[in-house]
């Protein structure tokens, strides 16, 4: 990761990115569970039986987002990074995650 | 008065969406509308933004609606829409989900409208989550910052738009088949 000189008031913006970026790879989360489900290839199990395979799929995805924001803010917490090509990336899979929960997205897919 | 004006699951599904779901989108507009002008375009020449702290509870509110909004949506008003009716029954009136899919002219709302409701609040909730940190760590920063003030407007308004369009939606499945 390229870092740069010249923190924001004497703050690193690791802990930023970092949120940032779990933001994006959580909202990733969501939709790969979603499309999973739709494809048939993973449908994750009901933890609440009456709210059916979505308490599943969103418990999920919000452990991948919890966890990679633990992860990276453990990281980058101290440091301060390029921010550009991490937003990019955050950006990116923000918008994946809301394309695959997007129903005529599944029937393109199966 | 009629103590059955209003059934319980009908209450519930206002505070879900209009108590909660409405705070959150008022509260994301306002925190919108302040990192916009409460950002400080030459922080050199200016003094430490005192309404940071305020800013930091404005988007932790909205945050903290939003995930409201969303535990009380999947755990409490969506088992009673997709409950299933008895076999036989023809008065579906109690069942949206059901009701919904037995005219095709309204299918759509439980195969589009619904199913997005489903999904997309909880990235809203993720990304209000994420930019409420950065207000409360950065504080000040997040106004004098123009980078940082600019990606955390613009997940903040992706935020905004997931949340407007699932209120719209959920406007339209309540209309046509409510939780009675």
């Amino acid at each position: 990761m390229t870092h740069t000189s010249g923190k924001i008031d004497g703050v690193t913006n690791g802990a930023a990115l970092a949120s940032f970026l779990a933001a994006g790879i959580g909202a990733f989360a969501v939709g790969v569970f979603v499309i999973l489900n739709e494809t048939g290839l993973f449908a994750a199990p009901a933890l609440y039986g009456p709210a059916g395979g979505m308490s599943g799929r969103t418990t999920f995805a919000v452990i991948v987002w919890l966890g990679a924001w633990a992860a990276l803010h453990r990281r980058w917490q101290a440091r301060e990074l390029a921010p550009q090509r991490i937003y990019v990336a955050a950006l990116t899979l923000l918008v994946l995650g809301t394309v695959l929960c997007f129903p005529p997205v599944w029937q393109f897919v199966t | 008065m009629d103590s059955t004006l209003f059934s319980n699951r009908s209450i519930l599904t206002m505070i879900h969406g209009i108590v909660l779901g409405g705070g959150a989108l008022m509260a994301l507009s306002a925190a919108l509308f302040s990192l916009r002008a409460m950002r400080v375009a030459n922080p050199s020449q200016a003094s430490t933004p005192s309404g940071s702290p305020l800013l930091a509870w404005l988007v932790a509110f909205a945050a903290a609606s939003l995930w409201a909004t969303v535990l009380v949506g999947t755990y409490v008003s969506f088992p009673d829409y997709r409950a299933m009716p008895p076999e036989g029954l023809t008065d579906l009136a109690k069942f949206p989900r059901s009701l919904l899919q037995s005219n095709p002219e309204t299918a759509w709302l439980h195969g589009f409208a619904m199913e997005i409701k489903e999904h997309f609040p909880w990235i809203a909730a993720m990304l209000a989550t994420a930019v409420a940190f950065v207000a409360a760590r950065y504080r000040s920063t997040l106004l004098t910052d123009k980078r940082l003030n600019g990606m955390a407007t613009t997940l903040l308004a992706i935020c905004f738009a997931l949340a407007s369009i699932v209120g719209v939606l959920g406007i339209f499945v309540n209309k046509v088949a409510p939780l009675e």
